[in-house]
C-alpha cells in the first residue's frame, strides 16, 4: 500500500496537449475514481501512472518515490485492463501466477498465493481452465486475481466493467468494492460511468479536456458541484439547466419565473444558469406550472419530461404520475438544492 | 442463418465440385498409377486409368540409378533448416515491423516487400558470383541461405507481421506490467499465440524449399549433393530421353512427404491464411 502523488503532470503529443498539469494526492488505501466523458484523458492519466505512457512534464510519486522514468514492472503496481488482457494460451492458474514466476518467486509460494487469490474471488474450481472457457464475469475475476496475487502497492483499473452486461456490472461493482475493503490497497479506477464512480469511490476526480474539474467525496460532488460541467456529469438523470437572469421576483428563465433561495438575491440582475436535479422537484399545488411532455413510470418512481416555460426539463417523483402529454402539473423546486452557475464559464455562484 | 440447400441444388453443386476436382486429382492419380505401369502401358490408347499389370521394380530402380536416399536426405535437411531459419527470421522481423515503433518502419517494410517483386532468375547470376567468391558453390549453403534471407522469408515476414498487427496491445501491456521485457514478451506471449501463422509459414516455406529447382541446378553439380527436384531430371536413358515409369516412381516418392505434411497440417494452413487476411 502506498500514497500516490501527481504534481503538475502533463502529457503532449507533439504540439497537442492531452493532460494539462494535473495535481492529485491519493492517500494510502484510498479508492479514487477518475471519471469524465470519452476523450477527457482519464485513461491516459492512468496509463501514465502505470508507466505505459511517458509523461511530458511533472512528477508521479508512488510511495514517496518518483517513478517518472521507471518501467511498469518496477513501479509495484498491478493493472486490470478493459478487455481483461488474459493470456489466451495459459490456464487461469498460470495467468494468475505469471508475474510472480517472472519475479523469481518459488513455485510453492506461487501456488499458495494463487490459491489464496482464487479463494477470495471464488475461482478455485476454474484454475485449470483457459480464458476462452470462461464467461465475461469469470474473466473479469481472473483479471482481478492476477492483480491481487502480487500484493502490489497500487491497483489500477481501466474501465474494467465496460464489457459486461448491466446486471453483471452491478455484481462486479460490489465485488471490486468489497475486495478493496478487504485488502485496503490504494486503488485508482477509471470509468466514464458516473454511477460506478458515485457508488465505489472514496474520492472522485472529475476530468474534462485533460483538466481536473473537481476532486471530492462522491456526495460533495453531488451536493456542491464546483461548476456546471461537474453538475451535469454527476447524477443520473443529469441535472436540469435553465438559462436566465436573477431578479427580485426570482429566476427569470424564458417563459417562467422560478423561486430562488433568500441568499441568491444578493446576485440580483446577474445572468446565470439555474441548476436543479430531477429528484429535487416535488408535486405541489402551489408550485410553478409545467406541461408534461413524456411520462416514464419506473415502478419505484416516475420520470417525467416536462416544459418549464420554454425549457424542457426532467423530474423524478416518488408519486405515480398518470397524466397524458400536454397536461399541466404544478411542481416546486427544493430551494435548498438549487445550484446557480455563472452564465459565462459555468463557475458556481451560490 | 444459412439457408438450407434444396436436394437438386446439392446434387448440382456436388456434381460441379466433382468436375472441378478432375484437373487437381488426375495428375496425381496419373503419376502414382504410371509409376507401376510398364512403360508401354503409360502411353497406351485409350489411357489405362487403372493399371492392367503392376511393375514394382521401378521403385527399386529409383534407388539403383541415383543415390536417391542421399538426395532425399539432402532435400529433407535443407527444407528443415530453411523452414526453421525462416520461422525464426520472419517471426522476429514480423514482430518488429508490427509492434516496435521505430523511424521509417513502414517505409522499410515497403522496401522489404519490394523484394517479392524481383524474380529469382534476375538475382541468380549475381548470387552465383557471390557464392562462388565465398567458395560455397556445389555446397548446400546457397540453398539454405538464399531462402532464409530472400523472397520466401519476405513473404513469411509479411504473413507474421499481419498476424502480430492483430494481436491486442493490451496483452503486451499486461505483460509489461507483469515484468516482462520486449524479448520475453515476444517469446512468451506473442510467439505462442502466433502458432497458426507460424504453421502456415512453416508449410509454405517447407513446400518452397522442397520444390526448389532453379537454385539447385545452378549451384550444385555433383549427384550426391542433388536435391530431389534436380534428381528427378537425371532418370534418363542413354539418349537423354526420360525413363517415364522410373521418373514417375521417383516423383511419387518426392511428393509423398509433402502430401502427408499437407494432410496433417491443412487445418493450420487454412487457419494461418485466415489470420493473415490472405485468401487462397
Amino acid at each position: 500500500m502506498a500514497e500516490v502523488t501527481l504534481s503538475r503532470v502533463r502529457k503532449s503529443y507533439g504540439a497537442v496537449d492531452i493532460i494539462h498539469g494535473v495535481d492529485l494526492g491519493i492517500s494510502d488505501g484510498e479508492f479514487v475514481v477518475l471519471v469524465g466523458p470519452s476523450g477527457c484523458g482519464k485513461s491516459t492519466l492512468l496509463r501514465m501512472i502505470a508507466g505505459l505512457e511517458t509523461i511530458t512534464g511533472g512528477d508521479i510519486r508512488i510511495g514517496g518515490r518518483v517513478v517518472n522514468d521507471l518501467d511498469p514492472k518496477d513501479r509495484d503496481i498491478a493493472m486490470v485492463f478493459q478487455n481483461y488482457a488474459l493470456y489466451p494460451h495459459m490456464t487461469v492458474a498460470v495467468n494468475m501466477g505469471f508475474s510472480l514466476e517472472h519475479r523469481g518467486t518459488g513455485k510453492a509460494e506461487i501456488a499458495e498465493r494463487v490459491k489464496w487469490a482464487a479463494d477470495i474471488l471464488g475461482l478455485t474450481h476454474l484454475l485449470d481452465r483457459y480464458p476462452r472457457q470462461l464467461s465475461g464475469g469469470q474473466r473479469q475475476r481472473v483479471a482481478m486475481g492476477r492483480a491481487i496475487v502480487r500484493d502490489p502497492q497500487v491497483f489500477l483499473f481501466d474501465e474494467p466493467l465496460s464489457n459486461l452486461d448491466a446486471k453483471l456490472r452491478v455484481v462486479m461493482r460490489g465485488e471490486i468494492k468489497s475486495l478493496h475493503q478487504k485488502l485496503k490497497t490504494t486503488t485508482i479506477y477509471v470509468t466514464h460511468d458516473q454511477v460506478e464512480a458515485m457508488t465505489m469511490a472514496d474520492k472522485i476526480v472529475v476530468l474534462n479536456g485533460g483538466r481536473v474539474e473537481q476532486i471530492g467525496a462522491p456526495l460533495d460532488l453531488y451536493d456542491r458541484p464546483a461548476n456546471q460541467f461537474v453538475a451535469g456529469f454527476i447524477g443520473s438523470p443529469s441535472m436540469n439547466f435553465l438559462t436566465g437572469t436573477i431578479t427580485a421576483e426570482g429566476f427569470a428563465a424564458p417563459g417562467i419565473v422560478l423561486p430562488l433561495p433568500e441568499a441568491a438575491h444578493e446576485l440580483r440582475d446577474r445572468k446565470a444558469v439555474y441548476g436543479i436535479r430531477p429528484e429535487h422537484f416535488a408535486l405541489d399545488d402551489n408550485g410553478v406550472p409545467a406541461e408534461i411532455v413524456l411520462v416514464e413510470p419506473m415502478g419505484s418512481e416516475t420520470q417525467v419530461t416536462m416544459k418549464l416555460g420554454e425549457t424542457q426539463v426532467t423530474g423524478v417523483f416518488r408519486e405515480r404520475v398518470s397524466l397524458s402529454p400536454g397536461a399541466i402539473i404544478r411542481v416546486r423546486p427544493d430551494l435548498a438544492s438549487i445550484h446557480l452557475f455563472a452564465a459565462d464559464g459555468g463557475e458556481r455562484l451560490n | 442463418m444459412k439457408a438450407e440447400l434444396s436436394p437438386r441444388m446439392k446434387v448440382f453443386l456436388y456434381g460441379l465440385m466433382c468436375v472441378l476436382l478432375v484437373p487437381f486429382v488426375f495428375p496425381t492419380w496419373w503419376m502414382v498409377t504410371s509409376s507401376v505401369k510398364p512403360i508401354s502401358d503409360i502411353f497406351a490408347f485409350p489411357p489405362q486409368l487403372v493399371p492392367q499389370s503392376y511393375d514394382w521394380t521401378t521403385y527399386q530402380k529409383v534407388f539403383e540409378l541415383q543415390p536417391f536416399v542421399q538426395q532425399y536426405w539432402n532435400s529433407a535437411y535443407i527444407a528443415a533448416l530453411v523452414t526453421l531459419g525462416t520461422m525464426v527470421v520472419s517471426s522476429m522481423a514480423g514482430y518488429a515491423f508490427a509492434r516496435i515503433r521505430f523511424p521509417f518502419a513502414n517505409t522499410i517494410f515497403m522496401i522489404v516487400l519490394l523484394g517479392l517483386l524481383i524474380p529469382s532468375e534476375v538475382t541468380i547470376v549475381p548470387l552465383f558470383q557471390m557464392f562462388l567468391k565465398a567458395g560455397m558453390v556445389n555446397t548446400h549453403w546457397p540453398l539454405i541461405l538464399v531462402p532464409i534471407f530472400g523472397a520466401p522469408s519476405v513473404f513469411a515476414t509479411f504473413v507474421m507481421r499481419q498476424f502480430f498487427v492483430t494481436l491486442p496491445g493490451e496483452l503486451e501491456e499486461a505483460a509489461r506490467v507483469d515484468g516482462l521485457g520486449r524479448f520475453k514478451i515476444f517469446r512468451k506471449i506473442a510467439l505462442p499465440l502466433a502458432r497458426p501463422a507460424l504453421a502456415s509459414v512453416a508449410i509454405f516455406t517447407f513446400l518452397h524449399s522442397w520444390n526448389l529447382f532453379l537454385e539447385p541446378i545452378v549451384f550444385l553439380s555433383s549427384a550426391d549433393k542433388f536435391t530431389l527436384p534436380q534428381a528427378l531430371t537425371q532418370y534418363t536413358d542413354a539418349y537423354g530421353g526420360p525413363m517415364w515409369n522410373i521418373q514417375l516412381a521417383a516423383a511419387t516418392l518426392t511428393a509423398l512427404p509433402v502430401l502427408i505434411v499437407f494432410i496433417i497440417a491443412q487445418k493450420q494452413f487454412v487457419e494461418g491464411l485466415a489470420h493473415t487476411g490472405l485468401k487462397g
